[in-house]
């Protein structure tokens, strides 16, 4: 795990995608508990009111939860709002992306082929497995 | 009698000036760091920021205004104030002649506070031989034992003078470290000068440019990072911009591309910029702390 101190992203809000795609991904579970405070600020070399920041806003999407004296851990729905959390992400950056696009003049159509062709296509095939569409 | 002031913050610039023979090193500063908080001080070199800490630590006492620490003005209470603060100055010129554990010793006896166990674990952590004579340590390993000296009594106010210029990628991140586990968990304030603007990025809370002795922009690094913008246009052949927002912190006009850095940048601004020049397009790009840094030091605007 690393922050980027070049980014324009605030450092707080960088840690919060840090924490939470580790959520999603199972890294921390619902009922376990995060590193703490001291382990995080260290590791990351990041002050720790900034992690304090990052675990306040954690809470108030309901990631995670304290527990008075003893620190953080993932809240009950944790993983799924970790998840779901991940999906508005990429929907901004998405949405980002095709505003750029279109600003740029590309027409609707070729900017849905742009989108199309940047995801690989093992995970096209991986769905068709899934759902059992019959050969 | 001394003041009793518990919810002072724990730095005040009132007014402060410096005069030297060769002229103003720092000019009317006002500047407050509140407990628990770092503050990041840069600037280009002669700006101020090492005259301003010199002032802090009442070894230079200002021509005009006040200094205050922990709501104690430096120049009746410097005794009082001394045991509370760390410091770690630019040079560091520790009793050559002593053995490590000597200048610990020395040291640790100046501060009823110090920490023996601390200190220790960063004599480890640094690899910090005891035995060892001042003189013969490398810069990374005094630059160390400086930190070690200055935090050891968990200071509530720790002041690091441009500690990382010159260090390896590892010392330096050691140092980092260190400093971390030195403030985590105990609300110490720090002010930090430094020219090193990831690290600047990593530790503060706030920031201050200076520039020639004056306050440039002092404010939160996310809000400052937030307000400070850079615009692009495209200009219309033959024509040049007639409508240059207040907030302009810097511009400049090459070819057909307008590229002005502004302050308290907001949606309506950019539309303002399209209506009333003759533009193409205008596009707004975000800018690192080393970005907007640079445009406010080189830019020229006045404070």
């Amino acid at each position: 795990m690393r922050i980027e101190p070049d980014s324009h992203v605030p450092v707080y809000l960088q840690i919060v995608e840090l924490l939470r795609s580790s959520i999603a991904a199972g890294v921390y579970r619902a009922g376990e508990g995060l590193p703490s405070l001291r382990v995080l600020s260290t590791d990351l070399r990041v002050n720790p009111n900034t992690v304090q920041r990052a675990f306040d806003e954690l809470c108030r999407q309901g990631l995670i939860e304290s527990r008075r004296g003893v620190g953080m851990f993932v809240a009950k729905r944790g993983t799924h709002s970790a998840t779901a959390r991940a999906e508005e992400t990429a929907q901004a950056a998405f949405a980002q992306a095709a505003a750029a696009a279109l600003a740029a003049g590309l027409d609707v159509d070729r900017v849905r082929e742009l989108f199309e062709s940047a995801l690989p296509s093992a995970s096209k095939k991986s769905r068709t497995k899934k759902t059992g569409v019959p050969s | 009698m001394i003041p009793v002031v518990a919810e002072s913050p724990a730095v005040e610039l009132l007014g402060v000036t410096k005069k030297f023979r060769g002229g103003l090193a720092v000019d009317n500063l006002n500047l407050t760091v509140p407990r628990g908080s770092t503050l990041g001080l840069i600037g280009p070199n002669g700006a101020g920021k090492s005259t301003t800490i010199r002032m802090l630590m009442g070894t230079l006492a200002p021509s005009l205004g006040q200094v205050r620490v922990f709501g104690l003005n430096v120049a009746n209470h410097a005794a009082r104030i001394r045991p509370r603060v760390g410091y770690v100055p630019e040079r560091h010129d520790v009793y050559p002649w002593m053995t490590v554990s000597e200048v610990i010793a020395f040291t640790s006896a100046f501060y009823p506070h110090w920490d023996v166990g601390f200190c220790r674990e960063l004599m480890d952590l640094f690899a910090l031989d005891g035995r060892k004579a001042v003189k013969h340590l490398s810069k990374g390993m005094l630059v160390k034992l400086s930190l070690l000296l200055a935090v050891s009594h968990h200071p509530e106010l720790l002041i690091l003078d441009e500690p990382t210029s010159g260090l390896d990628p590892i010392v330096h991140d050691d140092f980092l470290e260190a400093v971390l586990r030195s403030v985590c968990g105990r609300g110490t304030t720090v002010l930090h000068s430094s020219h090193n603007l990831e690290d600047i990025r990593r530790l503060a809370d706030s920031v201050c440019i200076l520039r020639a002795g004056r306050i440039l922009v002092h404010g939160g690094v996310d809000q400052l990072l937030a307000s400070v913008k850079r615009i692009r246009a495209v200009l219309i052949d033959g024509h040049l911009p007639r409508w240059v927002p207040d907030g302009t912190v810097s511009q400049k006009i090459q070819r057909r591309e307008w590229l002005l850095t502004v302050d308290r940048f907001d949606k309506s601004l950019a539309d303002r910029i399209r209506r009333e020049n003759p533009v193409e397009s205008v596009d707004v790009f975000d800018l690192s702390l080393g970005e907007v840094f640079k445009d406010y030091v080189l830019g020229g605007a006045e404070p």
